[in-house]
């Protein structure tokens, strides 16, 4: 055999005859479609102060608690109690549109004012006494997910909210990057070679299965992404970055069902007011833009963004002009054709706090999951979320 | 000790080992212990040069806000300088074992401190205590400048007690979650008040904002300062339990093993001390199981400091450095948040498993990995392409060919790889023609077994 004939013939061994069947079997069903509604994750890490991002602008009870930090001016007052901290101010046309719904007051009993352990409630979707090690958009994939480009998280390592019981979405800041990685035909005859037994509990299991998954998931995403840049201008910042990929997936039609992304800084014990402005104009300019680009595209209908923080903070300043932790927060729901638009609820009592003085939750964060998986991803809650949960009516 | 359990030990005790390191003079494991405790007796600081902030006084930063703005631009880059000297600290290191422990004690006290000032002095304090006395560890974490300033130790005072540094206190530098009540904390903290800085980054007791009533923490009844606290709280077994499972999971296998991590708290409780804590586990039969060889995924920084261990390399711009911890998720100095990284199978996902098996040929090889078909055509290629490569450096594989000068090449993968090779790809090596041992090392280390250590 010549050397040409050989090269050729060992090429295709490689790729067809060699190639293990669970391989094949995850290349196979590529292109089953999962449904056109998409679920985008905005994460506030660090604990976003909800009392100075929905503001209660006729409340003493606010002023008094907060005579340094409490918002007075610039306030867009949305109703007679409650108004937009100024720096929200590229989400008031979606407000008066009805395309956001602000839901107060949400939490879980017996809260816990750990970043680490309250975002893993909040990811994993556990109680607060209950230690899970999956979390519910990863569980949601272990039941509908195909691949792990079904949900991807615009950062460099995936969060516990994405990783399921045997599947995970896939992280990637970069998609080029990782595909020209993958490519390598060294990796190819690696894994042509891999034989999975007695290894699949063990790490380099893992390794080898991560392998395998980043390889065929780069291929998707590199050659479905439509590369035109963007018509819409997006604010220069690392957040509008994330979200400005999001749309790029989403109106190139990627077979992804659920995207997150992460603002974090939100962890203001000390001067506030100056980090918090900046924290939530990035976030609101952001994620105006983003809606902008989605329905330049048509697809905003088909999108619907959940905005969460671990925990709200303390309704009375601290002496170094901040807030420490605190409890039940508020969640920003956008979306087109929304059931309840404004504000879902009112704001609990400023009076009756809890023991550490912090706001008492009325709506258990697990009840807007269970919602958002019901009557948008269309999808029954059972085995994702724990508990049953109440079915709420903002979609 | 066999030859693996030997780099299992500095695998684990430090950043791997080739078979030309000259520290082992006997293959007793008592003595090969004891050398590394004894070569980690010194204690060296590390420090690059902050002599920009010489005669700076708070006053000047208040007047001018100008020179302020230039001191603080000056500080971002200083952070980036103190990360790169701490790596080649790593790669070169003066005392093995303590630098070791440093690394670790970093991801268990974790502090972010972009004042390079406070942040080397810090750094320098979890290095002097790496192998010493607990108590008298967490006692000086309690007084850094870096962590009165990062969990807001100097805004908690006696009007306005700031919780943030009681709760991790006991949370993640102690006891662990849930070993404490919420009335616990807001004692605790009450204790710390008072606790300040100075500019130059030395303690300061605030008695003003002390509060000087009496305190209700753990049962007992005292008008308590935050050292009676800390020592209350080692008084609890469940501290040396807490920290003795950290040290297994990241010492010996992140599957904690009850037995033994009970053993080791057994020790620490004794007397806090973490240097005796340390030769028991190195000393113990169980640290040799085949079990824990090859059990951990390499941290990033293990990763990358090993592979340089293995092929000396110097970077062209040292910044690159930096842009590959970003890559791999392990930026040192910048921990995602108070809890550390999480370690283990959260170093690795789709994204970072491509980098990692990509990286070895891309600094050490002009980004080849030789898969037996029709490579000289690459080789030539990516040699003329070299310059387009996103890191330029100077791999030293002559260093590599002396210190692996023993090893036949068909035996390299036994130096290279901690632990079991997964049945396939141990055959697919075999096919391999190991014409070269530069480039059967690369090979090697592009493999998911190469992650392991």
């Amino acid at each position: 055999m010549d050397r040409r004939k050989f090269l050729k013939n060992s090429a295709l061994a490689s790729s067809l005859f060699f190639v293990p069947d669970f391989v094949k079997a995850f290349e196979a069903v590529a292109s089953e479609r999962l449904g056109y509604k998409r679920l985008v994750i905005v994460q506030l890490a660090g604990g976003n102060d909800g009392l100075n991002t929905i503001i209660p602008h006729n409340n003493d009870l606010y002023y008094n608690a907060r005579p340094k930090l409490a918002i007075t001016k610039d306030i867009i007052k949305l109703n007679d109690d409650l108004g937009f901290h100024p720096s929200l101010s590229p989400l008031r046309g979606l407000f008066d549109n009805g395309e956001l719904s602000i839901i107060n007051n949400v939490g879980y009993p017996n809260p816990v004012r750990s970043h680490f352990r309250s975002m893993d409630i909040w990811q994993t979707a556990s109680s607060s006494d209950e230690y899970l090690q999956s979390g519910w958009l990863g569980r949601y994939l272990d039941q509908y997910g195909k691949q792990p480009y079904n949900a991807i998280e615009i950062d460099e390592k995936l969060s516990l909210a994405m990783k399921g019981d045997h599947f995970n979405g896939i992280a990637t800041n970069d998609f080029r990057v990782l595909y020209n990685s993958a490519k390598d035909p060294y990796f190819k005859s690696v894994l042509s070679h891999y034989n999975d037994t007695h290894l699949s509990e063990h790490n380099l299991g893992y390794l080898y299965q991560t392998m395998i998954e980043a390889k065929s998931s780069a291929n998707y995403i590199f050659e479905n992404t439509d590369v035109k840049t963007s018509q819409e201008t997006y604010p220069q910042n690392a957040f509008a970055k994330q979200l400005k990929n999001v749309a790029q997936f989403i109106n190139s039609g990627l077979d992804t069902k659920v995207f997150y992304t992460s603002l974090g800084g939100f962890d203001t014990h000390a001067n506030q007011n100056n980090k918090q402005t900046k924290l939530l104009s990035e976030y609101a300019g952001s994620v105006s833009a983003f809606v902008s680009d989605l329905k330049r595209n048509d697809t905003f209908k088909d999108t619907l963004i959940l905005t969460f923080s671990e925990f709200g903070r303390r309704v009375k300043q601290n002496a170094a002009n901040g807030t420490d932790h605190g409890t039940a927060n508020n969640v920003f729901v956008i979306g087109k054709n929304l059931k309840k638009a404004g504000f879902y609820n009112n704001l609990a009592s400023l009076s009756d706090l809890d023991a550490n003085g912090d706001i008492k939750y009325t709506t258990d964060f697990r009840s807007i999951y269970a919602t958002i998986l019901s009557k948008w991803m269309g999808v029954s809650a059972d085995g994702i979320i724990p508990n049953k949960q109440e079915q709420l009516n903002f979609i | 000790m066999t030859q693996q359990q030997l780099q299992h030990l500095y695998w684990r005790a430090g950043f791997g080992m080739h078979p030309k390191s000259n520290t082992i003079i006997s293959k007793q494991r008592t003595s090969v212990v004891e050398v590394l405790f004894e070569s980690s007796k010194a204690f060296t600081p590390l420090h690059i040069d902050l002599s920009y902030l010489d005669g700076i006084k708070p006053v000047d930063l208040k007047s001018f806000p100008e020179l302020a703005r230039e001191i603080n631009q000056k500080g971002t880059k200083k952070i980036l300088e103190f990360n790169i000297a701490w790596v080649k600290r790593l790669v070169n290191p003066s005392e093995l074992l303590r630098e070791r422990m440093t690394l670790f004690w970093a991801n268990h006290f974790v502090c972010r401190e972009r004042n390079p000032l406070y942040a080397e002095r810090y750094n320098n304090t979890l290095r002097y205590f790496a192998l010493g006395d607990f108590r008298d560890f967490v006692k000086a974490i309690s007084k850094e400048a870096a962590m009165l300033k990062y969990l807001n130790g100097k805004q908690n005072r006696k009007a306005k007690p700031n919780e943030n540094f009681a709760r991790e206190l006991m949370e993640l530098f102690t006891l662990g979650e849930g070993q404490y009540s919420e009335k616990d904390i807001k004692e605790c903290a009450r204790a710390f008040t008072g606790y300040s800085h100075d500019f130059e980054g030395d303690f300061v007791y605030k008695e003003n904002r002390h509060d000087n009533n009496s305190k209700l923490f753990f049962n007992s009844i005292g008008n308590y300062d935050g050292d009676d606290i800390i020592d209350i709280i080692l008084k609890n077994k469940q501290c040396a339990a807490f920290i003795s499972d950290k040290i297994y999971r990241h010492f010996v296998n992140p599957k904690p093993n009850k037995k033994h991590i009970a053993a080791m708290a057994d020790v620490f409780f004794k007397d806090y001390n973490i240097e005796n804590l340390m030769r028991f586990v190195f000393l113990s039969d169980w640290f040799y199981d085949d079990d824990n060889i090859g059990s951990k995924i390499k941290s990033p920084i293990e990763y990358l400091v090993g592979m340089a261990n293995t092929v000396p390399v110097v970077f062209e711009k040292e910044k690159d450095l930096i842009k590959i911890q970003k890559l791999l998720g392990q930026t040192l100095l910048n921990p995602p948040n108070v809890a550390g990284w999480k370690g283990d199978k959260a170093w690795i996902d789709a994204n970072t498993i491509m980098i990692r098996l990509k990286l070895p040929s891309v600094i050490l090889n002009n980004s080849v990995i030789d898969s037996g078909q029709n490579d000289q055509f690459k080789k030539k290629f990516m040699q003329k392409y070299k310059g387009k490569l996103p890191f330029k450096t100077l791999p030293n594989w002559t260093a590599f060919l002396e210190n692996f000068e023993t090893v036949a090449t068909g035996d390299l993968q036994d130096y290279i790889l901690q632990g079991t090779i997964n049945k396939g790809t141990a055959d697919y090596l075999k096919t391999l023609s190991k014409m070269s041992k530069r480039e059967y090392c690369v090979q090697l280390m592009s493999l998911p077994e190469y992650q392991m250590c």
